[in-house]
């Protein structure tokens, strides 16, 4: 039973990465590639879940799980400072627009 | 061969669109698929240490995921400033 349900995982972990890169390469520009970087952290928690299911709490495992956890938890601080980053880099500060894009939706 | 080495073959696939995606685009492009690939490239790291039962592989995964993250961090920094 552990060992479909790790397959199964597996499958799902690698068809998230694969999307993820079918994704970022069909995308117009940076930004919107920038999305699917967390869609492949995702992949690497479920490889992580399924290499767990499949040896159990060993060393492999315990690592295993790590480094998904990190993924998981360090991807979208990844992709925050990396948006910030290209927004600095395009419009030489990343508060740019947003004032007078607030004032604009005010009634 | 089994299911575990069949996806690492499948994620290498997956690596090189992310190596020709940073090759042939834009420097913040560049960057995006480099965070990317340095996530594929640590699940390739892990799912290789259970296919082939080498401990060792799995030390590699957890320092890329590490060093993956953080880089990408370090790189998004210095083209904010245009370095």
């Amino acid at each position: 039973m552990s060992h479909v349900a790790a397959t199964v995982l597996l499958a799902a972990g690698c068809a998230l990465e694969v999307i993820a890169v079918l994704g970022a390469v069909a995308m117009r520009d940076a930004l919107d590639r920038l999305h699917y970087v967390g869609l492949a952290s995702y992949g690497a928690l479920l490889c992580g879940v399924a290499i767990l299911v499949r040896q159990s709490f060993s060393v492999i495992g315990d690592k295993a799980l790590l480094v998904g956890v990190l993924f998981a938890v360090l991807g979208p601080a990844l992709v925050h400072v990396t948006a910030r980053a290209l927004r600095t880099r395009a419009h030489g500060d990343w508060r740019e627009d947003i004032a007078a894009h607030r004032e604009d939706r005010q009634p | 061969m089994n299911e575990w080495e069949v996806a690492a073959a499948v994620l290498g696939a997956a690596l090189i669109g992310c190596g020709a995606l940073a090759a042939l685009t834009t420097v913040a492009t560049a960057l995006v698929a480099l965070e990317l690939g340095g996530t594929i490239a640590t699940t390739i790291l892990m799912v290789l240490s259970e296919g082939l039962q080498r401990q060792p592989f799995i030390d590699l995964a957890l320092v890329l995921a590490v060093l993956s993250v953080l880089g990408g961090m370090v790189i998004a920094r210095l083209l904010e400033e245009d370095l």
